[in-house]
This record gives structure tokens, C-alpha cells and sequence, in this order.
């Protein structure tokens, strides 16, 4: 049976639905937020790499609800690859909470560095101006710790962060000094973790914990510890865990109608709304429009021109770790010796390049820090298998020198060329838990993507050698960040081209929204949850006002 | 963001061998365990192990099932052990002995990395590992018999070291190696994992990597004793509706 019609129906509390909670919910409008995860409380976190890490406390079991995974030409693997979380705040939960800005050049990538043939970059309908003061909203709402200092790609602003920065290691001097004797500027990462106390939430305490896993202290800005308490305190938001949206219906006129969803026992309910919003990540909304099929819909919920799933984007990544033995080197390093979790230093020298002398313009970020301390993540890595693999006193030597050693390592942030064989579609023959045809996803990698990565992998490695390690590993240099995911539903001005309009409202249907990474034409060289969440901002002031204004 | 702490999100690394299907288990391999479903194997081994490359297609999926080879003996399970036979029980504490030895630190053995196993493969989100885990056990002593004409546990420990060795180098589409990459990561879970599964007792786990500085919770023990299966087990289950 029906529920009661609300104003608006959010699917997912994660960084692209939290947002319009809030605003909707503090303009007055009244507002349903359907979550499929559950909504752990503070206590709920618990230092369990077992229970946090390697079982489905945040993800879902690959054979429950698979993600089907291919290189394109190649066969489908079944996978939890693509998934971000599945609770209340969705990846925000578990995330490090680097927390960078876009730049002006992401919004114009194709007019300022040119489209790479083979790829399908477009510039953005809006600029970064437009954005601009919706960041200033999202890293105040949110809570953000920072210091932006002058680099040749600051980005404009109008002030400094919220909170001052979190006490950083001793290493990250050496950082900025190894960057600088390169010529090259380790900036602060601003991160999504409050140094201080901050609208009633407690200050992080360095746990070191603190990517992969919820924060017990309410300190990480998780929209389940910022945005979704203030909504719900507005009186107008409600929040319902463990509801699994399985499909948007639409009206005779083609328009939205309900969400039909699964709740917590597995009953079918349906919830009408004015305005239906899905904020599920970008593979998870691709998925849920693609399964919303009716006779005015038959490929799919406003996806009259095939675009839906199209121009998927990840970020590229690369990786190298440098380790050093703190026994033998920490009296001439005397920073090996500080526990202190936050290296927080970044590199974006190479974010653009001036020419295309190294085979690519567009290039990204470099994050430096500690390896993650997860002992079984860690151990399984030093265990391998096959030839290479060892046991008994090899592997426990291994162990030994492992706890004798810190890990200083760079990731990087880069941009993920859209392309016509990177898309998600759904695979009717392959069903999830509940019964629902499961994301497929195909990926075909632009060689352009390869060469920007491998060369800030280099630049990063010289970085790293500047300390002086006792080795450097490289991890690789052509992978993907799965959980950092945008594109599928294009926004733009033009609906041939595009699924979404420049508000993020469908083209075809005109009360359907898509508000999470869906809108993203391009990757840019960050991290994408600080702009999911400005954008959802934007979203909602847009949104307030048309719906203020009682206009379509 | 995309700290490798978790094994969940990782990134596709195309840098490291990317191995293509086709290949079928070479014949001198243990016929029981190659014709273990091998789409099962994987995905309990990419869920847990992390990074580990998941091979398993579609049109695999299409294919029937080879099914669950005919147990060597009917599993009787005992009192102390839940998950496996006095003999697969003697083998399990005997593979561990020489995965995880004691030497200056502890060993596998005493921290509990059995134990651990044992009530981890009863839990609901483990169940075809349940089934899995013996069955390499059960080859390892089948070959065991071959090569030295005793069960594993009755080996020396150079003959131990050499059917381990054989099992972990077997080529990566056998049921061997599958077997020995889960014994990788459920030893290494049992060793170093949360001390409320019943494996590093008293965390002593965590002192030989120097984790326990960081162990389970800053804010201190819970109130009630910690119990991690139940949440495992509350997850599964959708908070104890329906299971």
C-alpha cells in the first residue's frame, strides 16, 4: 500500500542526498530519504578490521549483490568492485575525508586542454564560480580542516577553511622539503575530520583508524555525523534504514510517481513523492534508472537517448611506498619515531600541464601518507601466494621487519578519460538478493589515462627518494579508484547529448533528479565527495527555489 | 578515501598479472580438489583475501556446477571442534604449526589461529568455505600418504614445508593453491585479527607487527564484552529478521 505523498523522496543519505535533506528539510518541505544500509551509531564502530574490513559490515557480499565487472571484449567478473558503502551516510562513513576542490580548468577541460581523441571530455554547463559558493557551504555544514596556502593551482576562495588544520606528523616537513628541493609545493590536504571541537561534535583524537573504518567519535565528517543529525532536527526529514529502492514508477503523463522499495523485512512499499530525487552513486542510480523500465520508459527511466550508464568515470590511480626501518634509521630521522597518523601533505604541481610534451595535459593529484596500520591487510601482502609466496619463519621474519618499519606512501588522484566502451548497463540474467538485474560495468581504459599516471608516479618516487628510504616499491601505475565514481548521467544543456539538465533535473522527466557523482561529465584530479556534496547544495537551492516559486 | 587499509574497495591494478581463463587444473593435481566449483572458490577468495583478481565469468556461471566431491569419509564432527573431523583437526593445528612457527614470537598454534578457523567457518557468511577448507585439508593429507606414506601431521616438518610449498606453488587455477590463499588469509585473520573470534589471544598478535598501540577502540572496551560474530552474524541476517 501506498504511504502518504511527501514533497520529496531522496534515495541514499550518502553525499549527494544528505545535502538536499538538510536544505529541503530546513526550507520546510517535507522529506522521505530512503536508505538501503543500515544506520550504525557511534557505538556501532569498533576497531574490528575483521568485522570493518573484510566482511559486509560496509559493503554488501559479492554473491548477495554482485557487481558484474568486465574489461571491455572481455568476460564479466563478479565482484563487490564499485560498491561505496551501504549505511546511513553511505561512503562518507568510511571514508579518509580528503576533501580537495576542483579547479576552474576541471569545467572547461575541453576548451582549455582540449578533448584527447578517443575521449568524450565536454566542458561543464556551469563554472566554477557557480560552484564556488557552494563549496564555502559544504565545507561549513560539513565540517573541513585546512590550510589553503598560495600554489600555482590554488583554487579560488574566498577565505580560509572552517577548522585550522589537524596536527600534522613530523614527516610532512620533510615532505615539503623533499618538494621543494624539487622545485615542487607539498600543500596541506584539507580533510573532512574536525580538529576541533565543532556544532556539538567532538574533535578527532588521532586514532589512527580512521580511512576503511566509521570514526566512534563522531570526529570524521560523515554525513551520518553532520548533515543527517540536522535534518532529521528540522522535524521535516525522515530517515528510513533498510530500505532498498527497487524501481521509480512514473504517472500516464511520464512523469515521476513513487518509489517502490523493499523495507527492512522485506515487504514492497511505495512512496509516492512530488519531486524524487536518487543520490545512490553513480553506478548504483545508473542501475536503479535502467531497472525503472515502463511502456512510456522502455529502455529505462528518462533514458529516451541511451545516455543513462554512459561516459562512466573513476579516478585513475598509481601507488608507490617508500619504507624505512625505524631502528637503523630513526636517530638521523628523528621523525620515524612520531606516531602521529597525519602526513596531510599533497602535490599539485602537475595538476595541468603547459604542453603535451610528456603525451598528456590533464593530470591530477598526489596525496602523501602513512600506509594504512590494518595488521591482516598488511600481512596477507607480505604472505603473497604462488612462487613468490612464503610461510613459517620467512614470513614471520617478514612480520618483524614489517613492525620495524615505517610505510610513507603517495596515491594519486588523477583524471579518468570518459570514453564510449566505459559504461555501466544492467545484466538481467544475473540478479542480486533481491531479485534485481545486478550493474554490469565495462571499462575500456584511455592509453592517455596510463601515461599521466605514470609519470606523477615517477614525480612522486622522486619525491620519495629525496628521504632518503631504504627502498621505494612501486604498486602500479594503471589502476582505478572504483569508489571515487562519477559520469553515467551526464549533465549539460543540450538533451541530446546529455541525461541531466544544468540542476541536475532529468531532461525527459521533469520531477526526477540525479544527485550524487552521476552529473560529473569529467573525473577532474581530486577526489570527488567535497564536490558531490557542494553540488548537492547547488542542487537544493535550485530545487527550493522552484519549488517556492510552485514552477516546473 | 581509498586507504588500502580495506580490502574492500581496492583498485584494479592492471601492473600486476592479470591472468586470463581457459587453463584447467594440470593432472597430477588432486582430481577432489580441481573439480571444487571453482566460482565459489574465487569469491569467497576475493571477498576475504582482498585483491586478489576475480576470474569468475558469467558464462562460467552458465555452466552446471561440477558439484561438491564425494567426502572422503562422512564428517563426524566433535564436540571440541565444530567445523572439522579429529583428523582434520590434527592436520589443520599441524599446517598451522608450520605456517605461523613459534620462534621469538608466538606461534599460530598457541595464539589460537585453529581455534579462529573452527568458529569462523560457522558462521552463516562462510558457508561454502565450510565446506572447502576441509576438502584441501583432506588432499594435503592424501598427499601426504603419496609422498611419504603418512598422514601430514605424522610428517616431519621438512616433509610438512614440502607438501605446503607444493600446494602454494600449484599454478593458480588449482584447487591447491585456491585451498593454500585461503589458508593465507584465515591463518593470518586468526593471528591477527580481533581477539573476541578466538584467535590472537591476548593480542599478542598485534605485538609482533606492533598494532597494539592502535587495538581495538581508543575509547575503550565496550561495557559488554565485545562480540564480533554476533554483528557478523546480525549482518547477514538484516538485525535478526528472516534468518
Amino acid at each position: 500500500m501506498a504511504k502518504d505523498s511527501v514533497d520529496v523522496c531522496i534515495i541514499g543519505s550518502g553525499a549527494g542526498g544528505a545535502p538536499l535533506a538538510l536544505e529541503l528539510g530546513k526550507a520546510g518541505f517535507k522529506v522521505v530519504v530512503l536508505e538501503k544500509g543500515a544506520w550504525y551509531q557511534k557505538e556501532d564502530f569498533v576497531h574490528d578490521e575483521i568485522l570493518n574490513s573484510r566482511r559486509n559490515f560496509f559493503m554488501p557480499l559479492p554473491w548477495d549483490e554482485p557487481h558484474l565487472w568486465r574489461v571491455e571484449g572481455q568476460p564479466y567478473t563478479r565482484t563487490n568492485e564499485a560498491w561505496t558503502a551501504n549505511c546511513v551516510g553511505g561512503g562518507t562513513v568510511h571514508m579518509s575525508g580528503y576533501f580537495y576542490r576542483l579547479k576552474p580548468v576541471d569545467f572547461r577541460m575541453k576548451t582549455e586542454v582540449g578533448a584527447p581523441k578517443g575521449s568524450n571530455v565536454v566542458d561543464w554547463p556551469i563554472t566554477y564560480k557557480e560552484l564556488e559558493p557552494f563549496y564555502d557551504q559544504a565545507e561549513a555544514e560539513l565540517g573541513v580542516s585546512g590550510n589553503a596556502v598560495p600554489h600555482p593551482f590554488l583554487e579560488p576562495r574566498k577565505g580560509n577553511y572552517p577548522l585550522p588544520p589537524l596536527a600534522h606528523a613530523p614527516v610532512a616537513e620533510a615532505v615539503e622539503g623533499a618538494a621543494r628541493s624539487l622545485g615542487w609545493h607539498a600543500i596541506p590536504t584539507a580533510r573532512g575530520i574536525i580538529s576541533a571541537p565543532y556544532r556539538g561534535r567532538d574533535a578527532c583524537v588521532y586514532c589512527t583508524l580512521c580511512g576503511s573504518y566509521g570514526c566512534e567519535h563522531g570526529a570524521k565528517s560523515s554525513t551520518g555525523a553532520s548533515l543527517i543529525p540536522a535534518a532529521i532536527a528540522t522535524g521535516n526529514v525522515e530517515l528510513r534504514p533498510k530500505c532498498m529502492a527497487t524501481q521509480i514508477t512514473v504517472d500516464d503523463k511520464g512523469n515521476a510517481r513513487s518509489v517502490l522499495y523493499l523495507d527492512g523485512d522485506g515487504v514492497t512499499q511505495e512512496q509516492p513523492a512530488k519531486i524524487i530525487v536518487s543520490s545512490c552513486t553513480a553506478v548504483e542510480s545508473a542501475r536503479l534508472l535502467l531497472n525503472s523500465t515502463s511502456s512510456r520508459f522502455p529502455r529505462g527511466l528518462g533514458n529516451d537517448n541511451g545516455l543513462v550508464g554512459k561516459n562512466l568515470l573513476f579516478s585513475s590511480f598509481g601507488q608507490s611506498k617508500a619504507t624505512f626501518s625505524v631502528s637503523k634509521r630513526g636517530t638521523e630521522l628523528p621523525w620515524l619515531t612520531s606516531t602521529a597518523p597525519f602526513v596531510n601533505r599533497s602535490l599539485q604541481d602537475f595538476y595541468v600541464m603547459p604542453d603535451d610534451r610528456f603525451g598528456f595535459r590533464k593530470g591530477g593529484t598526489l596525496g602523501f601518507m602513512w600506509a594504512h596500520p590494518n595488521p591482516i591487510f598488511a600481512a596477507v601482502g607480505l604472505a603473497r601466494k604462488g612462487e613468490k609466496g612464503i610461510f613459517g619463519k620467512a614470513l614471520k621474519d617478514k612480520l618483524r621487519e614489517y613492525k620495524d618499519s615505517k610505510i610513507l606512501e603517495f596515491e594519486i588522484y588523477g583524471e579518468f578519460l570518459s570514453n564510449d566502451q566505459t559504461y555501466v548497463s544492467v545484466e538481467p540474467t544475473v540478479k542480486d538478493k533481491f531479485g534485481l538485474p545486478a550493474a554490469a560495468i565495462t571499462i575500456k581504459r584511455h592509453p592517455m589515462d596510463f601515461v599521466m599516471t605514470k609519470f606523477l608516479v615517477e614525480r612522486g618516487e622522486e619525491v620519495l627518494q629525496q628521504l632518503k628510504p631504504d627502498r621505494v616499491d612501486r604498486v602500479g601505475t594503471a589502476g582505478e579508484t572504483t569508489i571515487l565514481q562519477g559520469g553515467t548521467c551526464r549533465f549539460g544543456k543540450d538533451p541530446a547529448t546529455s541525461v541531466l539538465d544544468p540542476d541536475c533535473r532529468s531532461h525527459q522527466v521533469k520531477n526526477l533528479y540525479v544527485v550524487d557523482g552521476s552529473f560529473l561529465p569529467t573525473s577532474g584530479g581530486v577526489p570527488l565527495t567535497l564536490t558531490i556534496a557542494a553540488n548537492s547544495f547547488r542542487v537544493a537551492s535550485k530545487l527550493i527555489a522552484r519549488l517556492k516559486g510552485g514552477g516546473k | 578515501m581509498t586507504d588500502r587499509g580495506s580490502t574492500l574497495p581496492p583498485p584494479h591494478m592492471r601492473d600486476d598479472e592479470f591472468p586470463s581463463e581457459g587453463q584447467t587444473a594440470p593432472a597430477e593435481h588432486d582430481p577432489l580438489l580441481a573439480d571444487l566449483p571453482r566460482r565459489v572458490f574465487v569469491r569467497h577468495l576475493t571477498f576475504l583475501g582482498g585483491g586478489v583478481v576475480l576470474l569468475e565469468s558469467c558464462k562460467d556461471d552458465k555452466k552446471p556446477d561440477a558439484g561438491p566431491p564425494a567426502p572422503l569419509k562422512q564428517p563426524v564432527p566433535t564436540i571440541s571442534h565444530k567445523s572439522f573431523t579429529d583428523p582434520e583437526w590434527a592436520t589443520l593445528v599441524a599446517v598451522i604449526d608450520r605456517f605461523l612457527p613459534k620462534d621469538e614470537d608466538p606461534g599460530g598454534v598457541e595464539l589460537g589461529v585453529p581455534d579462529y578457523i573452527d568458529r569462523m567457518l560457522q558462521d552463516p557468511t562462510m558457508q561454502q568455505m565450510k565446506t572447502n577448507f576441509p576438502t584441501g585439508l583432506a588432499a594435503l593429507d592424501r598427499r601426504a600418504q603419496r609422498m611419504f606414506q603418512k598422514n601430514f601431521a605424522s610428517c616431519t616438518a621438512a616433509q610438512q614445508d614440502e607438501l605446503l610449498t607444493i600446494f602454494k606453488n600449484s599454478g593458480e587455477k588449482t584447487g591447491e593453491a585456491r585451498w593454500y590463499e585461503m589458508l593465507v588469509v584465515l591463518s593470518l585473520e586468526g593471528y591477527l585479527g580481533d581477539p573476541n573470534y578466538g584467535g590472537n589471544k591476548d593480542g599478542a598478535g598485534w605485538k609482533t607487527v606492533g598494532f597494539e598501540l592502535v587495538g581495538r577502540n581508543l575509547k575503550g572496551d565496550p561495557k559488554s564484552p565485545y562480540d564480533g560474530s554476533q554483528r557478523l552474524h546480525q549482518l547477514v541476517c538484516g538485525g535478526g529478521k528472516g534468518c
